[in-house]
């Protein structure tokens, strides 16, 4: 299992923003689409996505709210806040940014 | 995210701290179900599925831990734990924590109090509407300090010419009689013109307000209520209005009820009722003697309408010769009604300030020994990776939580005090207030603020000290104070020798104020007052003879009484607050030339007044049988009086025109002793005593001397006033000693106030000192022992132990004696008969202190003489 260290620093933010971007979602269901999106790559493990979830409600960028899940019982859903919405705009932007350039260094190199 | 809904987050986070948690739990609960489920859909049995989950999961304490932090919770419990860890070593050290708190409590508490007084009289606004908007008006005569009453034609034209001003009232307050089911009462009148509501920005609560026809002249018999008297009087009755009020003439209809808590100036009335001017004749109704209310138009300063009043007074002054001279006070009401007290509680405030300061050095000095003792503790702390930072933050808690007991027990201590004071000073320190004093929002957090502060000023050099350690040198040094302690020492002696100046400062204050009461008591005030019993008598719309004939018939009643020496009357008793000034005419002069009048005091008495107040007679004779409304007007005047218009030369049989009082020529008869009319630490001033049967008042007071106790003839003698009219109201009996007492009341409230925080920063100066000396001698003890095994001489032990604490002690007392010596124009203004450098009130004050150092050093220094050397040696 990929250990959230393995992952660049704040880019389990950025996975986290954008897997709710589509629809409020609660942890459980977060961990799973990060997982099958990356074709069972990226695995996030329950010690760094709840305090990251905690984290960014505290920032302001996602709240939560109780509701009931697909089998029925109560969970946590989390959506995206205004803030969190452009938090997500400018993330990605630059994610790609450093995606391109460590490529860059990675092929050229 | 808005900071909004982030602080209410964090809020959420810190006082729903239950509900996040289990929240948490049980997200936390369904993710670890949810993995449970997954194992067992991939072939595992339940509890092998459960026991996989929970290992991926790697412990969900761990991770609800984890998510805590990430809500930021982490300074919080920190804090938590600090507070946890000063509370218990508060608990394991019980003797310094009560002195701590008990002297944190008592200077926050002393602080809280006199706040409590501060806030009601001085902070609190009028309750009136735009308040800051009402002014007082008074007259301020020419070459004399203060101001005086106003003139009803100055008022005229004041209103008249002013711009600045919404509304001017005039206002007088003679008393009113009123006849009722229980008999006649005399009750607290307001005689207004129309405008009286208007400039206090009030309504009636019934009925209606004057109208201005009312404030002509003619005779209106209409009476608005006092809320209160309305209350009691009518029982509240809702359909007052159109009532009548009896009074002894007839009646007056009730036309509205004032509000409740309507004060003018600081007077209750329990009736309004119209005081017609004639513009043609506007000194018909008397001259000086009224007081000016005023509301001042939007945007006009006080400022503005003094200068205007200044531009006014000198046209006036040209134009009547009454005015020559005269210039015009304006004063915003809350602040002339506050003149008094407000110089008493500046002092006070600054002297529990001073208290408030030497227990924080105290405490401060307590909090470094403490800080010595832990350094062992903290060396360790800091070698185990605490940052500086973290470690002052925890001394800091530590004095926070010490200043929030200390303010907690002040705040108690404060509630009493405030109670205490406000029975035992019956008012003096309350003057001018118009609400009551409560222990309000404001006070509290004036205390919380002062707690506070308080933490950081005491608990900041200690702190920073204790801090500073070198973790190896102070585990070398392990518990005895070596060298490393000479800084401390050095600080902490000048904290002492701070607090003992602090405290000499005190006690020469304490002792200035304790010498002026001193001196006060023994005032000749120019009349005897034991045995003599007072009591208002207002005679009402009767003609003048008639006015004459009751007095007359009052007086022989009352003398008749048994147990009655003598009885008289006067217009305005000494010391009651009141006197009437006018001027006189040497016989010679051009009448009516005011610029040639002299000016003088008048008082309006009845035959043997002279003997029922004990004056004596220094010439000629008092007033007698002869004197009558149609024989010779006669004057007799004091001896301050015939020293400066007849230096050295003939006073009886010179004859003087009075100018108030239809302006007769009388000749002087008599001269009298001086009386201090004005009060206790008032000069005599030239007075002129004119004859009530030559020219009777309204207003007068019955005076009697009696053999024995006077208060228990007083209702003999109102027995003996309803004998000759049933229906003459007397306002309640008070003896001249209680007047006397009156003006005591202030004076030995500051002395007692001030002599009492003097007395506990001189026992908190004195710990100070004590603590400083036993910490030195128990750090030392293994030094004393190797002393005297080398041959010391007990003597020589306790020379050394005791030295330090006298030359502290000494070098405090003459910072302070110099202190006060410089501060000592700050009480000048409460003194009386003696200077502000009296050498008297410094030497005892540094006597004083100094048997009280000695002996708290001594005790110390005794103990380390009897210092076993066996014992010493061992001792580590």
């Amino acid at each position: 299992m990929s250990k959230p260290t393995d992952l660049v620093q704040g880019t389990l933010d950025l996975l986290i923003l954008r897997v709710i971007a589509l629809e409020p979602m609660h942890g459980w269901a977060i961990a799973q689409r990060i997982r099958h999106v990356s074709n069972d790559e990226l695995r996030v493990g329950q010690g760094s996505l709840y305090p990251a979830l905690h984290k960014l409600e505290q920032q302001g960028w996602i709240e939560a709210e109780w509701a009931a899940s697909e089998n029925n019982r109560r969970a946590k859903y989390y959506t995206l806040t205004r803030a969190g919405r452009k938090a997500l705009e400018s993330e990605t932007a630059q994610w790609e940014r450093l995606a391109a350039a460590i490529s860059l260094v990675v092929r050229r190199a | 995210m808005r900071w909004a809904t982030k602080l209410r987050l964090r809020l959420r986070s810190l006082l729903q701290g239950d509900r996040v948690e289990a929240e948490l739990d049980e997200e936390l609960r369904f993710h670890l179900d949810r993995l449970t489920e997954e194992h067992v859909a991939a072939g595992l049995a339940p509890a092998d599925a459960r026991r996989a989950a929970l290992r991926e999961m790697g412990g969900l304490d761990q991770r609800k831990e984890e998510c805590r932090d990430a809500r930021g919770l982490a300074l919080v419990d920190e804090l938590r734990q600090d507070v946890r860890y000063a509370l218990r070593g508060l608990r394991k050290s019980p003797g310094f924590t009560t002195v701590a708190i008990l002297s944190l409590a008592l200077g926050v508490g002393a602080n809280t109090t006199i706040f409590t007084f501060v806030n009601a009289v001085l902070l609190r606004p009028l309750p009136y509407p735009g308040s800051d908007r009402l002014v007082i008006l008074r007259e301020r005569p020419p070459g004399a300090e203060g101001t005086v009453s106003v003139h009803p034609l100055n008022f005229l034209e004041w209103r008249a010419r002013a711009r600045s001003f919404e509304a001017l009232a005039l206002v007088q307050t003679p008393p009113l009689n009123v006849t009722g089911a229980n008999g006649a009462e005399q009750i607290a009148r307001v005689q207004t013109t129309a405008e009286l509501f208007r400039v206090f920005g009030v309504g009636p609560a019934r009925g209606r307000v004057f109208t201005p026809e009312e404030a002509q002249p003619g005779n209106h018999d209409v009476v608005i209520l006092g809320h209160g008297f309305w209350q009691r009087w009518f029982g509240g009755d809702p359909a007052v209005v159109g009532r009548r009020l009896a009074v002894p003439e007839g009646s007056l209809t009730i036309i509205g009820v004032a509000p409740p808590g309507l004060r003018i100036g600081l007077m209750e009335a329990d009736a309004y009722t119209p005081l017609p001017i004639d513009p043609a004749k506007p000194d018909s109704i008397g001259s000086r003697s009224f007081q000016c209310y005023g509301r001042l138009k939007p945007r006009v300063s006080v400022d503005a309408a003094r200068a205007e009043m200044a531009v006014v007074a000198s046209a006036l002054a040209r134009q009547y010769p009454m005015d020559e001279g005269y210039g015009v006070f304006v004063s915003g009401l809350h602040e002339y009604l506050v003149r008094e007290g407000r110089p008493a509680l500046r002092l006070l405030m600054a002297v529990v300030a001073t208290v408030l300061v030497i227990a924080c050095v105290n405490v401060a000095g307590l909090l470094m020994a403490r800080g010595i003792r832990r350094r062992g503790e903290l060396a360790v702390r800091a070698s185990l990776g605490a940052s500086r930072g973290r470690l002052v933050r925890q001394l800091i808690i530590e004095s926070l939580v010490l200043s929030s007991l200390g303010g907690a027990a002040g705040l108690v201590l404060a509630y009493g005090g405030m109670l205490a004071l406000v029975t035992l000073t019956a008012g003096a320190l309350t003057v001018g207030s118009i609400e009551p004093i409560r222990l309000e929002s404001t006070c509290l957090v004036f205390t919380l603020l002062v707690s506070t502060m308080t933490a950081l000023v005491f608990g900041l050099l200690p702190a920073w000290q204790a801090s500073r350690v070198e973790p190896q040198m102070a585990l070398r040094e392990g518990t005895r104070g070596g060298t490393a302690d000479r800084r401390q020492h050095r600080m902490r002696s000048v904290l002492v020798v701070t607090e003992v100046a602090m405290a000499v400062v005190l006690l020469v204050g304490a002792g200035l104020l304790l010498r002026t009461f001193s001196r006060l008591v023994r005032v000749d005030l120019g009349f005897q007052q034991a045995g003599t019993i007072t009591m208002g008598l207002f005679l009402g719309r009767r003609p003048p003879e008639a006015r004459v004939a009751l007095v007359d018939q009052i007086l022989e009643r009352v003398e008749a009484v048994p147990g009655v020496k003598a009885a008289s009357t006067i217009q305005f008793l000494p010391l009651s607050g009141m006197s009437c000034g006018t001027g006189f005419w040497l016989e010679g002069q051009a009448r009516g030339d005011a610029s040639h009048a002299l000016p003088t005091e008048c008082s309006l008495v009845s035959r043997g007044y002279f003997a029922a107040m004990d004056v004596p007679i220094l010439e000629g004779r008092p007033f007698d049988g002869r004197d009558r409304m149609g024989g010779p007007r006669v004057v007799i005047v004091n001896r301050s009086f015939a020293r400066r218009y007849f230096p050295g030369g003939r006073v009886l049989g010179r004859r003087i025109i009075v100018v108030w009082s239809d302006e007769a020529r009388a000749e002087i008869v008599g001269v009298v002793g001086d009386v201090r009319h004005n009060g206790l630490t008032s000069e005599p001033v030239p007075t002129v005593f004119l004859l009530h049967a030559q020219t009777p008042g309204y207003i007068t007071t019955l005076v009697v001397r009696t053999a024995g106790d006077a208060s228990a003839q007083a209702a003999a003698v109102r027995r003996a006033i309803h004998d000759v009219d049933p229906s003459q109201a007397v306002s309640a009996a008070k003896t001249m000693e209680q007047y006397v007492g009156d003006l005591l009341v202030r004076p030995r409230m500051y002395a007692a106030l001030v002599a009492f925080f003097a007395v506990f920063a001189v026992i908190l100066a004195a710990i100070g000192i004590y603590g400083l000396i036993a910490y030195v001698v128990t750090q030392r003890t293994h030094e004393i022992g190797i002393r005297l095994a080398l041959g010391a001489s007990r003597g020589d032990v306790f020379r050394a132990a005791f030295g330090p604490g006298a030359r502290l002690t000494f070098l405090g007392l003459v910072l302070g004696i110099g202190a006060a010596w410089g501060l000592r124009g700050l009480v000048s203004t409460f003194l009386f008969g003696v200077t502000p450098g009296d050498p008297v009130s410094y030497v005892v004050a540094a006597a004083v202190f100094a048997v009280v150092a000695i002996a708290v050093a001594a005790i110390p220094a005794h103990r380390a003489s009897r210092v076993e050397p066996t014992a010493a040696l061992r001792y580590e």
